[in-house]
């Protein structure tokens, strides 16, 4: 089933390129290994999913872009297009000349309601092209204006217009120190809009994305494209075809459908973040060897430490031997540290991913 | 299905009684062999699981699937009771029998001859198991409700119950039901793109394009569907969903489908009719080898066969069960005295424990002279309701005529028309809900016809449509009644209690 991707300001733009990029780029890796029937099974779904079919044969992804300022879509849709392997639609952008002034008010009150008619036509359009519409997803990040204020309204326009769909929000959380001075106020305005409009916030920090980038990859001048690749790898190990638990026969139609059922059913309770094992760069990739227990192990200890990645785990924390404290009681002993969490699910890929086993570690 | 008459005279010509009972065994889905009937007039124990498992099969109210195999025997036989006793099953010796199959076969049978007795039983378990060529859907929500499968043991619940936990299934199954929606639209677009692409395929003009089932035999006439007996109906109908898929994916053009259609014919050898240009005129050959597709309905006719068989046998049977012959018949061995019926050998019982009175409705005795008054005020009241719309309506239109014209107020005037419109329906609706037609029941077959001409049993899906409009007005009138009532409720029980801050979820 189709997912419609929505890219709001610089920031959803950019990263939503590098998503796309990743999917395609995955399908069609060579370094597959299954049998020929599996892999065209595995591109035929993705494909399905995130990208139409044209007459020459160049995929399209389903996607609008909206931005208040022209540079930064004109950018992405030139790269888009010069990959060769896929593009942007013609029409499917939007954009003005005058921004939003990072002002969180300006892009919720003042653009929203003057461009609705525009954007949620762009929208429409996308999602008629669908023979089998499974939800949305809006990339946008939450210092800015144009992202988390346009953001937020177009949010509230796809729960009145799109009821029955599903949505769920990507949301770059700042950097701590601060990349606009108004970030604070911008994010606790779209938090509040979103938690009441969207069915899931999918939360990536560019504080941890940049650490991982630092760490792990080793990369020495980190740019927002790194970070935009990153986080990319991310979203592709969570969004590309899956098999269930149960049964191998073909995958998963709504992958949508599938996390957020799992999830985020309390409708309390709907932030979600992803925590990725292993993650390194490509040169490294030679000289590693892996086991399912023991990428398993470090990341339920990323789990429950609340880490954001395999390195500088407190291998200290544990889970209470009684279970959790009941609801009536408060725990006193303080550092317990341990990270609660309501819902899980893990996704599994490579080699002899039968022989994985995840038992009650979860 | 209205009972039939049983004609005695018939008796003489029906033929024996094994012929008879071995129409009922073959007639019946999974039926027992004529052997279990026979121990169980003799109310042998070895005949009791088996007569259990045919009285579950035939009152539940599911279609049978793998699912009512593994139920045990005790839980079979004891919704078996619960099930003649809301049915009104007189005989008390039946609620008496123990569950584990040990005894009372004979029971059971007598309870087998009251249900065939009472009801459309064959007929009903025929449809139940009927092939599905065509893309078939129900307009009516019977089916829907007596699906619900048998009720879950009530539980006690220890200690108080998380809310949390509810409002988490709630959204489960709100998620469920929002997933569900989305797979009915996929299913319908694409089953409107089958339709269109195999315009004017099949033989039979009235229909003119071929459904998923006939398509999905195209495609793969082989099939890999395993059939075994009386499984092959069910088959059939779970591989329907993946055979929409394979007929037809998503995003897929006409041309891709007719290729995909066709590049297996080409290996078949040289019987295949020669491939036509798609959407032409001619007809579609489905002679080709069709082989699951046979043999289902092979089965079928002959179920069907042995249905037929079994109303010519019928009266014998009964002479067996409960009736003395009046005349020695040719089957019926002479020295069989009134006694040795079935229902003879079974201990009598009560009569007056058993019997209810009968209620019948009590119609008002009234004169012709008061309905013709009736009908002369109704229509003196339309009358009068008629003029007096008609002055509001001129009224109204002079005012309105007043005001602007603009986007906005068409906006407006459309929004606040949908608005009347769908009050209206409701209206209508609560009114006609006991003099209206009766709903179609059963499942239809989904044609798509250019040319708008229907037969006189057709539904039209745009009257459907308004139908079921209609229906959802009243159903939400009703519900915002309900959430208004609540709503007072909950203000009256936080306003009882002081210092209590209420801050209701956001609402939509």
């Amino acid at each position: 089933m189709s997912i419609v991707t929505v890219q709001l300001g610089q920031c959803g733009n950019q990263i939503g390129f590098e998503v796309f990029d990743a999917l395609l780029s995955d399908s069609h890796s060579s370094q597959g290994l299954c049998c020929k029937r599996e892999n065209e099974a595995y591109q035929a779904s993705c494909k399905e999913r995130f990208f139409s079919e044209e007459e020459n044969g160049v995929p399209i992804a389903r996607a609008v872009l909206v931005d208040m300022e022209p540079k930064v879509i004109n950018q992405t849709l030139s790269k888009a297009a010069q990959s060769g392997r896929w593009k942007y639609g013609q029409h499917a952008c939007f954009c003005q000349k005058q921004g939003s002034g990072n002002n969180w008010a300006y892009g919720y009150s003042v653009h929203g309601p003057r461009h609705e008619e525009s954007i949620m036509d762009l929208i429409r359009k996308e999602v008629e092209k669908c023979d089998s519409f499974s939800g949305f997803f809006i990339i946008m990040s939450m210092a800015g204006g144009t992202g988390s204020g346009i953001g937020a309204f177009v949010t509230q326009n796809l729960q009145d217009q799109y009821s029955n769909s599903l949505k769920m929000n990507q949301i770059i959380w700042p950097y701590g120190t601060g990349e606009v001075i108004v970030q604070n106020y911008n994010s606790i305005l779209t938090l509040s809009h979103l938690y009441r409009s969207s069915d899931a916030l999918l939360v990536h920090e560019n504080d941890a994305v940049h650490k991982i980038c630092a760490k792990l990859m080793n990369i020495k001048q980190i740019s927002f494209s790194d970070i935009n690749q990153v986080l990319a790898h991310q979203l592709g190990s969570v969004f590309q075809p899956t098999y269930s638990a149960e049964s191998s026969f073909h995958y998963r139609r709504n992958p949508l459908g599938d996390l957020m059922e799992h999830l985020v059913p309390h409708p309390e309770f709907k932030m979600l973040s992803i925590r990725n094992v292993p993650h390194m760069s490509e040169n490294s990739l030679a000289y590693s060897t892996f086991t399912w227990a023991g990428l398993l192990k470090h990341l339920r200890q990323m789990l429950i430490s609340n880490a954001k990645m395999e390195e500088g785990i407190d291998w200290h924390v544990r889970p209470p031997l009684s279970g959790l404290p009941s609801l009536g009681k408060m725990s006193l002993n303080k550092d317990l540290h341990f990270n609660t969490s309501i819902a899980n699910l893990v996704i599994l890929r490579g080699k002899d991913v039968q022989s994985a086993d995840v038992g009650k570690k979860f | 299905m209205r009972r039939r008459r049983v004609d005695p005279a018939a008796g003489a010509r029906a033929g024996s009684l094994p012929e008879a009972i071995a129409a009922l065994s073959r007639s019946l889905p999974s039926g027992p062999s004529p052997e279990i009937f026979r121990r169980a007039k003799f109310d042998r124990p070895e005949a009791t699981s088996a007569l259990w498992q045919l009285l579950f099969r035939v009152l539940s109210p599911l279609p049978a699937g793998n699912a009512l195999a593994s139920i045990a025997l005790e839980v079979q036989a004891r919704l078996v009771k619960s099930a003649l006793c809301s049915q009104g099953y007189p005989r008390l010796a039946l609620a008496q029998l123990p569950e584990d199959g040990s005894k009372g076969s004979r029971e059971l049978l007598l309870a087998l001859s009251w249900l065939l007795a009472r009801g459309p039983v064959l007929e009903q378990m025929l449809a139940q198991t009927r092939v599905p060529l065509g893309d078939e859907m129900t307009v009516c929500q019977c089916e829907a409700l007596a699906s619900l499968g048998p009720p879950a043991p009530h539980m006690e619940a220890e200690g108080p119950v998380d809310v949390r936990h509810m409002q988490w299934l709630m959204g489960k199954l709100r998620f469920r039901w929002r997933q569900l929606v989305s797979s009915q639209q996929e299913q319908c677009a694409l089953l409107s793109k089958i339709h269109l692409y195999t315009r004017g395929c099949h033989s039979d003009q009235n229909l003119g394009h071929l459904s998923v089932t006939e398509a999905e035999m195209l495609r793969d006439p082989e099939g890999g569907q395993k059939v075994s007996g009386a499984g092959a109906a069910q088959n059939l109908d779970l591989a329907y969903p993946k055979g929409l898929h394979f007929s037809c994916t998503p995003g897929m053009g006409p041309r891709t489908f007719w290729n995909d259609l066709w590049l297996v014919p080409r290996l078949l050898p040289g019987d295949w009719a020669a491939p036509l240009d798609p959407g032409g005129a001619s007809a579609c050959s489905l002679l080709s080898p069709l082989r699951v597709l046979l043999r289902t309905l092979e089965h079928e006719s002959r179920r069907l066969e042995a249905v037929l068989a079994w109303w010519r046998a019928e009266p014998v049977f009964w002479q067996w069960m409960v009736r003395k012959p009046t005349h020695p018949s040719p089957g019926i061995p002479s020295r069989s005295g009134p006694q040795d019926t079935v229902l003879g050998t079974c201990a009598p019982e009560a009569p007056a424990a058993a019997s209810q009175p009968t209620f019948l409705p009590w119609v008002p005795e009234c004169g012709d002279g008061e309905l013709e008054l009736v009908v002369r005020e109704l229509q003196t009241l339309e009358e009068e309701l008629r003029e007096a719309v008609e002055r509001r309506r001129v009224a109204w239109e002079a005012k309105a005529r007043g005001c602007g014209r603009g986007p906005e107020w068409s906006a407006a005037r459309r929004a606040s028309r949908e608005t009347v419109e769908k009050e209206l329906g409701a209206l209508q609706r609560c009114w006609e809900q006991d003099s209206g037609p009766a709903p179609a029941h059963g499942p239809h077959r989904l044609v798509r016809r250019e040319d708008g001409a229907t037969g006189d049993r057709d539904l039209r899906a745009a009257e459907l449509i308004r139908t079921l409009r209609s229906q959802e007005a009243c159903l939400e009138a009703v519900l915002r009644q309900l959430q208004g009532q609540c709503r007072q409720e909950l203000a009256g029980l936080t306003g009882a209690l002081p210092g209590l801050i209420w801050i209701p979820p956001p609402g939509r």
